[in-house]
């Protein structure tokens, strides 16, 4: 078992994941995706956006535990998160968080890139009415 | 927490390690001391063993050398055979045997001891396996040559339990003047072995994969019917027939004995046993798993082996998600390197990651089989849930 690998906040969050699924597509829904299957990992973040902040969150993510643990852990911060403080949101602190290894560092930046993706998604969605 | 990967190793059954223990403090001689009662009780012991070891395989006593473990047998019988035929003149008298074959699947206990012969000069084949983790005999037959001075070819596989036809093999090996070896460390115990029957003439043991302790193997080395000889890999006092110096490790080699009676005792019943079980855990998962695939053979296979692959899912993801149970994984300790075993099956490399090898032993029961099934099961559909692959 590769536990020593990982903190216990990955493997919690890999074993009784939170906030899993897609948002139903509708007012102020947007969703980003980060990665590819080719490469072993797909990030998928969607959100709604309800004036100035986050209201809820979901992820979708295929790949190693620290890329379901990196999306699991961006997801729960979005929500109920105002806008401003979303895009203060980094690999660093997902890194920083889980106590992910170097060579995992990746996974957080494709979490983070799909976040943002999604709340840039959901604000076109929203100004395009 | 539930084990279920009696391939890597076995608990040491208790029946062994009360045999073992007076040979620690209290018959805690040198086997090699001949001048004393307590060298002469630790030898006779060591003897008795050897006895046990060499009825489980068919063997003389004395065709069994004691070495470390199946790596150290392995090394000793590749490196030490092919040193003892450099230079020999072939059957037509002319050039050296200067060639070895193996199998792509082979442990890295075989594979490693080859690639350096090959650094060396030494000319060596690695003939691929089929889809289902089988050597084409017709292939084999084509590589051995003239030259070919041993063949090394598994009995067992340790990762999907395969297991090869090695009396053909030994057969064709044998037909053109090479010697035969085999790593017999998984099927020993497991399923009959007999040297004499499938016509071997190197066989490699070990241990700890039988109940028995770690730190100690065997060489099955023949001595009748056909000369075969290896050179020592350790020098230093002769013992083992000169093929092995070092003072024995007489509590280990106690323990290996009692070990390989227990296993010759209670195969049938075990293997009956394990193929029962192995086939409640395919039937369990299959009922509740689609997109499962068996990797390899199921026909000629360890009884006690299963190897399955799962669509959809990082197999890094899935083994940290089983926290409670003990398997191996094709993602397992070289997280983005798959098996060499599995891929050698024609698998791609996210089907041979996402691979689990469960390894039925001894103390397995019917209730651990259901919960590894079920659990299994859940975790797989778990994991797909959460794939973005997956709408919803």
């Amino acid at each position: 078992m590769p536990d020593g690998r990982y903190s216990a906040e990955v493997l919690s969050r890999v074993r009784e994941p939170q906030r899993v699924g897609t948002l139903p597509a509708g007012p102020g829904v947007g969703a980003g995706e980060s990665g590819t299957l080719a490469h072993g990992t797909l990030i998928r973040i969607s959100v709604r956006v309800d004036k100035d902040r986050v209201v809820e969150a979901r992820f979708k993510a295929f790949g190693c535990s620290a890329a379901i643990a990196s999306a699991s852990l961006v997801a729960e911060w979005l929500e109920h998160t105002p806008l401003v403080e979303a895009a203060g949101l980094t690999p660093e602190r997902v890194v920083q968080r889980l106590h992910l290894a170097p060579e995992r560092e990746d996974v957080a930046r494709m979490a983070v890139a799909a976040a943002l993706g999604a709340i840039a998604n959901a604000a076109e969605a929203t100004s395009e009415k | 927490m539930i084990y279920l990967d009696h391939h890597a190793t076995t608990p040491v059954d208790a029946r062994v390690l009360e045999a073992m223990l007076p040979f620690f403090s209290e018959k805690f001689g040198n086997a090699a001391s001949r001048q004393h009662a307590f060298g002469w009780a630790a030898s006779d012991a060591v003897e008795r063993a050897r006895k046990q070891v060499a009825v489980l395989i068919g063997a003389g006593s004395k065709d069994v050398i004691f070495t470390s473990g199946a790596t150290e047998a392995n090394n000793l019988a590749i490196k030490g055979a092919a040193k003892a035929r450099q230079g020999a003149s072939t059957s037509a008298g002319t050039a050296a045997r200067n060639h070895l074959v193996t199998v792509t699947t082979e442990h890295q206990a075989v594979l490693d001891p080859m690639l350096r012969l090959a650094r060396e000069g030494w000319d060596v084949t690695v003939l691929p396996v089929n889809a289902a983790g089988l050597l084409d005999l017709a292939a084999l037959e084509g590589a051995i040559t003239a030259r070919t001075a041993l063949v090394s070819v598994m009995a067992a596989n340790n990762e999907i339990g395969v297991v090869q036809p090695i009396k053909d093999a030994a057969a064709l090996a044998h037909a053109k003047g090479a010697w035969f070896h085999t790593d017999a460390v998984q099927v020993a115990g497991k399923l009959p072995f007999d040297v004499e029957a499938l016509d071997v003439d190197f066989a490699s043991l070990t241990a700890h994969k039988m109940y028995g302790p770690k730190g100690v193997g065997a060489l099955y080395v023949r001595r009748k019917g056909r000369a075969v000889a290896a050179v020592a890999e350790i020098d230093g006092g002769g013992h083992e027939r000169g093929l092995r110096s070092g003072t024995l490790n007489v509590p280990g080699i106690v323990g290996f004995g009692r070990a390989a009676a227990i296993a010759r005792d209670e195969l049938p019943a075990e293997a009956a046993r394990a193929r029962a079980l192995r086939q409640r855990l395919l039937d369990g998962l299959a009922a509740k798993t689609e997109g499962m695939t068996v990797n390899g053979s199921l026909d000629a296979r360890l009884p006690g082996n299963l190897n399955v692959s799962f669509a959809g899912i990082d197999g890094e993801a899935l083994l940290v998600s089983l926290d409670d149970i003990a398997v191996s994984s094709g993602a397992a300790c070289t997280a983005a390197e798959p098996s060499h075993v599995l891929m050698a099956l024609g698998l791609s490399k996210d089907r041979a990651l996402a691979s689990l090898r469960f390894g039925i032993g001894r103390t397995t029961t019917a209730d651990e089989i259901d919960y590894a099934a079920a659990k299994v099961s859940d975790v797989v559909a778990r994991l797909r849930q959460m794939s973005p692959l997956q709408s919803a």
